[in-house]
């Protein structure tokens, strides 16, 4: 007994449980009622669409790793899910009328010239999921806009259901009177009529996720509701302050997927609570320039702007160490 | 006597306390060892230098190690017997460090210090120095030292909020010893000239409150549970309100803070003309058959504690000396006990976590839970990439190491060791 050795390193010798891999399955979770809802109202065509991207995702980063002599063991024992919200999220923000090649390509990008090349998870600059979903919009843009479908479930208020050939935002932004008038918030809210992305239609099953992980403490609510809250005044203003653009302009587009699972990402957000609230209400400002500016949906391109605006702000915004306080006001004593 | 809330402190952590598993066992007295080995340096500052030689008979109480400087403290023998070497020892640490090595030969005679002339501060003080205390909650800093302060102070803060899990000493002798703990502080804020002495217990502790609850002039404040709250700097704010400045000294605010553990040996030294010979311990841990809290000779091999706890159980795999949150991981039981260890932990795989470090994820969990407000996931990067500048700037030397950070860390970095590296690197370079 004297001469056994036991595990030696610095403290703490206890650690909470929780793990990288243990937070990405509970996002991976709470994305679980957007994707069934989404192919409640699309079909099996949607969930295929998003399994594709998944495999892709996963698929990718073995392969990346597998070139750069990982061992299989190693890899799976290090697998930390990531690349399985990253295929998610495609998965979830291409329409149901997308090519399968489409996701797939979309989440290979994603996974290895986003993420991989940099570092991997944590050292990627942009969030990997938002700027394969851009790759997939400029590099397919004429299969990825056209001919939008619509849903199973027809609108629970208006008669008819939403035309094709754009969704409800493009068509508020452009404001098409055809399309305006036929949408109430309630059918925005649950998806039901709307054409749009997979995931994106039903606000519903997104906001349930997100309630899960703020309940869970995965992120903290108040960073994306500040990010809606500002984007849906910001269109106020910018539409002459008409209210009622309102709660369309924040239920509509990928704005809530966008908010809640997309700029929340640990890796893409600042590090202090300052910084982060500097941040969201930058990228609301953002969001809602930008979509009256090109009357498109812009809410990942936003996102992959302020991304890189993240080192910056995380260099001016840090702490000050506890009883800072003091020594700054005899500096300002000596300099007085 | 006032009972008070502690001010609300937002950060930290809050961690599985664990004592239950040892809290309510009275301190046990372990049989005086066959052997012992007492360091020469169980303290901050300079090693103590042996006056005794190989072959000398020694009484219990009797000096063996002189204080070699103004910060340093006596080392007495813990028990009587013969002094069998004076040697480098390689310690559990990995420290190697000049012991004294004392053969029992159970002739149970005992040697205490002068009588003391008079009740008054320099005195007081002096004995103090004496005896040989140093600040048992775990630095190991001389206390004659620390209460000879260049100004008047105004409060006395006796930490009693034992956050660290596990551990439950403090616990068991503000139940057992209430008294003489009284007796120690009433001494020790005579040597300070200090009239305020406030109390802070953690809110976990009902039954501690209310056995000091008969003391007039103890000021009783009950902290929340949290973790650091046994922190100097934490402890004095959540009591007095006032913030120790970054890079001050607890006494640049009027304030000193002292460990129950150490007020006992003061009282000890004063009233009962006994040197700091014996220490109290938690062993404790899901690895060892039968935790205990034990009183126990200065300088007692592992290997006769554990032996007396029942033994380690095969599943364990770490063994750690003090608290699991900034105590240090042991090699194996080749440690002898020293005057601030104020635990002994065995820990099994799933108590101590064991898995491997991954990449950053940048939860920021680290910054939003650190009671200093650092970055630590800025400092540990700039450590690592050896910008050591930078990690100055991003607040390294304010780094209490209390591992608030790397407990909660969901890609488990040791963030704490980093820190410590860039720390240690800092002081070299003088940056």
């Amino acid at each position: 007994m004297e001469n056994k050795l036991y595990k030696y390193s610095s403290s703490p010798h206890v650690k909470a449980p929780r793990t990288t891999r243990q937070i990405m399955v509970r996002v991976c979770i709470a994305l679980a009622p957007a994707v069934i809802m989404g192919t409640v109202l699309f079909g099996l065509m949607a969930l295929l669409l998003i399994a594709l991207s998944v495999l892709s995702a996963i698929a990718s980063e073995f392969i990346y790793l597998l070139i750069a002599k990982k061992s299989f063991k190693s890899i799976l024992r290090q697998f930390d899910f990531t690349s399985f919200v990253t295929g998610l999220l495609i998965g979830l923000s291409v329409g149901v009328q997308t090519p399968l090649y489409v996701p797939v390509f979309a989440s290979a990008f994603a996974i290895i010239v986003v993420k991989m090349l940099f570092g991997g998870t944590g050292k990627n600059l942009v969030n990997p999921a938002v700027t394969g979903r851009i790759f997939a919009f400029i590099s397919f843009t004429a299969v990825m806009t056209s001919e939008w479908v619509a849903p199973n479930i027809a609108s629970l208020v208006g008669a008819s259901s939403v035309s094709t050939g754009a969704t409800v935002l493009t068509g508020m932004l452009n404001k098409e009177a055809s399309v305006m008038p036929m949408v109430s918030n309630l059918d925005l809210l649950l998806g039901t009529g709307v054409a749009g992305c997979i995931g994106e239609t039903c606000k519903v099953a997104l906001l349930v996720g997100a309630i899960y992980l703020a309940i869970d403490k995965v992120i903290n609510i108040l960073y994306p509701l500040i990010y809606v809250a500002v984007a849906g005044l910001f269109s106020v203003m910018l539409g002459g302050f008409d209210f009622s653009l309102f709660l369309p302009s924040i239920l509509s587009g990928g704005l809530i997927l966008g908010a809640f699972f997309m700029a929340t990402d640990y890796t893409t957000t600042p590090n202090t609570s300052l910084g982060n609230v500097i941040y969201f209400i930058l990228l609301g400002l953002v969001t809602a320039g930008l979509r009256k500016a090109t009357g498109i949906e812009v809410v990942s391109f936003a996102i992959l702007l302020m991304n890189l605006f993240v080192p910056l702000i995380d260099k001016f915004v840090t702490h000050k160490p506890f009883g800072f306080i003091k020594t700054k006001k005899t500096k300002e004593k000596k300099n007085g | 006597m006032s009972i008070r809330k502690g001010k609300n402190y937002p950060y930290g952590i809050h961690v599985r306390d664990m004592k239950e598993l040892c809290c309510d066992l009275p301190i046990e007295n372990l049989p005086a060892p066959k052997k012992v080995y007492l360091s020469m340096s169980q303290h901050i500052g300079a090693p103590a230098t042996p006056i005794v030689n190989v072959g000398d008979k020694v009484k219990k109480g009797q000096l063996v190690g002189q204080a070699s400087g103004p910060v340093s403290a006596n080392v007495y023998a813990s028990i009587p017997g013969t002094v069998v070497g004076i040697e480098e020892l390689v310690n559990g640490l990995g420290q190697k460090q000049l012991h004294v090595v004392i053969e029992n030969d159970d002739s149970g005679e005992e040697i205490l210090l002068p009588e003391i002339e008079n009740r008054l501060g320099p005195t007081l003080i002096e004995r103090i120095r004496l005896a040989g205390i140093v600040g048992l909650g775990g630095a190991g800093f001389p206390t004659a030292v620390k209460l000879t302060p260049k100004s008047q102070l105004e409060y006395l803060i006796i930490n009693g909020a034992e956050c660290e899990p596990y551990l439950n000493c403090d616990y068991r002798l503000m139940l057992e010893r209430t008294d003489d703990i009284y007796k120690g502080i009433k001494y020790v804020a005579k040597a300070l000239n200090v009239k305020k002495i406030i109390l802070g217990i953690e809110e976990n502790k009902p039954l501690a409150i209310e056995a000091f609850k008969i003391y007039e002039d103890l000021d009783i404040v009950i902290l929340k549970k949290q973790y650091p709250m046994g922190s100097e700097k934490h402890l004095i704010y959540c009591t007095t309100n006032r913030k120790v400045p970054v890079g001050k000294m607890p006494f640049d605010v009027g304030v000193c803070v002292q460990n129950i553990k150490t007020m006992i040996a003061c009282y000890e030294a004063i009233d009962l003309n006994k040197p700091l010979t014996e220490m109290v311990m938690t062993v404790s841990g899901k690895g060892i058959e039968n935790p205990k809290n034990l009183k126990l000779a200065l300088g007692t091999p592992l290997t006769d504690v554990v032996e007396y706890c029942g033994g380690i159980k095969e599943r364990a795999i770490k063994l750690v000396a003090g608290g699991p949150m900034m105590g240090k991981a042991l090699i194996g039981l080749n440690h002898y006990t020293r005057k601030t260890d104020s635990g002994l932990l065995v820990l099994i795989d799933g108590e101590t976590n064991t898995a491997e470090p991954s990449n950053c994820i940048n939860c920021a969990k680290c910054a939003k839970n650190c009671p200093m407000r650092l970055m630590p996931m800025f400092i540990e990067s700039c450590a690592l990439a050896g910008d050591f500048v930078g990690a100055k700037k991003y607040g390294a030397m304010n780094c209490l190491e209390c591992g608030s950070c790397a407990y909660n860390c969901p890609a488990k970095r040791s963030l704490v060791q980093s820190i410590s590296m860039a720390k240690n690197k800092i002081r070299e370079m003088k940056l």
